[in-house]
């Protein structure tokens, strides 16, 4: 199978965490601040989603390890080793299965939804499909090349 | 060791990791859809604290919120099972409360206008118990968020009470008593939502100095109708 060379990859890996940090921050301190993530087209969801108890795991906004994971993500992408790319993709599937947590909760619990988680689990998706074609692809491989 | 045993060993704890999220997600799925229903659950009353520190300082007498000297009344005539009515009580009032309710240039007195359901004049008349002592608004508040859907039944004795509890009434023998006594209050302000010409929830009206007594309103949508309208009554 032809894989994107891991240089790509990395790349890719890099702007979409730097966009998930962006996303999270974002939240992060809105949050912070007391007030919740303003929606897009003035929906009301984010609000709501903020508002519920879901919002925090053992008091802490889960949007603060929303920024700590892509931040982990984007270190990831800078090294060419086994390491990086298990961690990678360790880190982007806990995202992902969190993310997919998360959204069951927005849709069946809260029924409500927020364009700005959904935002991050489309982020964190396709940080997981980009760092397990990585793993897979380059993974045992001290050498760049495709397998 | 060697490219293709790293690989396979990698290649195991990948799949290990795998099984494992799995098994977290489907896990947690499974606890949280256990407890399944959102709102309306009298084991789990939420929010309390948030709606205690919202009103936190400002004035309550029975079911009006703000100075009593506010030049400006604001009536709104809601129903407690009422969605859109939660969605004002958390979307759109907020701000007004926590500017022109808490800086005393209006208060907000809420009655009842009953139209949903036989649990909707118990949960009225529950609200109006709790304003007898003071915490009227903590239950209205309260009861938005926790409210389920309309008519299914959640609004028995045991959600009302665990409401009133949360709510921080701290006579619950008389405010049991009260809810049977003030029945006939919900129905006399019922009756006069229905002679303003209302016809659904929540609706609203106003007095202040710039009015000819009391004006209806209609349903505003926004906050800034709200705050014209308090500024047009001034």
């Amino acid at each position: 199978m032809n894989y994107p060379s891991e240089d790509i990859l990395r790349r890719a890996i890099a702007f979409v965490a730097a966009l998930g940090v962006g996303v999270a921050t974002y939240i992060a301190i809105v949050e912070s601040g007391g007030g919740s993530p303003v929606c897009l087209a003035g929906g009301t969801g984010c609000r709501t989603v903020a508002e519920s108890s879901y919002s925090h795991v053992a008091g802490v906004n889960v949007a603060i390890f929303g920024v700590i994971g892509y931040l982990l993500l984007l270190a990831t992408a800078f090294f060419a080793n086994d390491l990086a790319r298990f961690g990678g993709f360790a880190v982007s599937l806990g995202g992902f299965g969190y993310s997919i947590f998360l959204t069951y909760i927005e849709i069946f619990k809260i029924e409500a939804i927020c364009q700005w988680c959904v935002a991050s689990a489309v982020l964190m998706t396709i940080l997981f499909l980009l760092n397990a074609t990585r793993l897979v692809a380059y993974g045992g491989n001290e050498l760049q090349e495709a397998r | 060791m060697n490219d293709g045993e790293r690989r396979t060993k990698l290649m195991q704890l990948a799949s290990g990791a795998v099984f494992l999220a799995i098994v977290v997600v489907v896990a947690l799925i499974v606890l949280n859809s256990s407890n399944s229903d959102s709102g309306g659950d009298a084991e789990s009353i939420e929010g309390a604290a948030e709606v205690s520190s919202s009103l936190r300082g400002i004035p309550q007498d029975e079911m009006t919120l703000g100075d009593p000297k506010a030049k400006v009344e604001l009536v709104e005539f809601g129903d407690l099972q009422c969605p859109v009515c939660k969605g004002f009580a958390e979307e759109i009032l907020p701000p007004i409360i926590e500017n022109q309710v808490k800086n005393g240039e209006v208060k907000i007195d809420f009655r009842n206008f009953t139209i949903i359901g036989p649990q909707s004049v118990d949960a009225a008349a529950a609200a109006l118990a709790a304003g007898a002592q003071g915490r009227g608004w903590n239950y209205v508040e309260l009861f938005y968020k926790n409210q389920g859907a309309e008519n299914s039944g959640y609004a028995d004795d045991a959600f009302l009470e665990a409401v009133a509890k949360a709510a921080g009434v701290k006579d619950l023998a008389k405010w049991n008593e009260d809810r049977k006594l003030l029945r006939p209050q919900v129905e006399e302000t019922t009756t006069e939502a229905q002679q303003l010409g209302f016809n659904g929830t929540p609706s609203f009206a106003i007095n202040g100095p710039g009015t000819q007594g009391l004006e209806t309103l209609g349903t505003p949508d926004s906050t800034g109708a709200f705050e014209e309208a308090i500024e047009g009554a001034g």
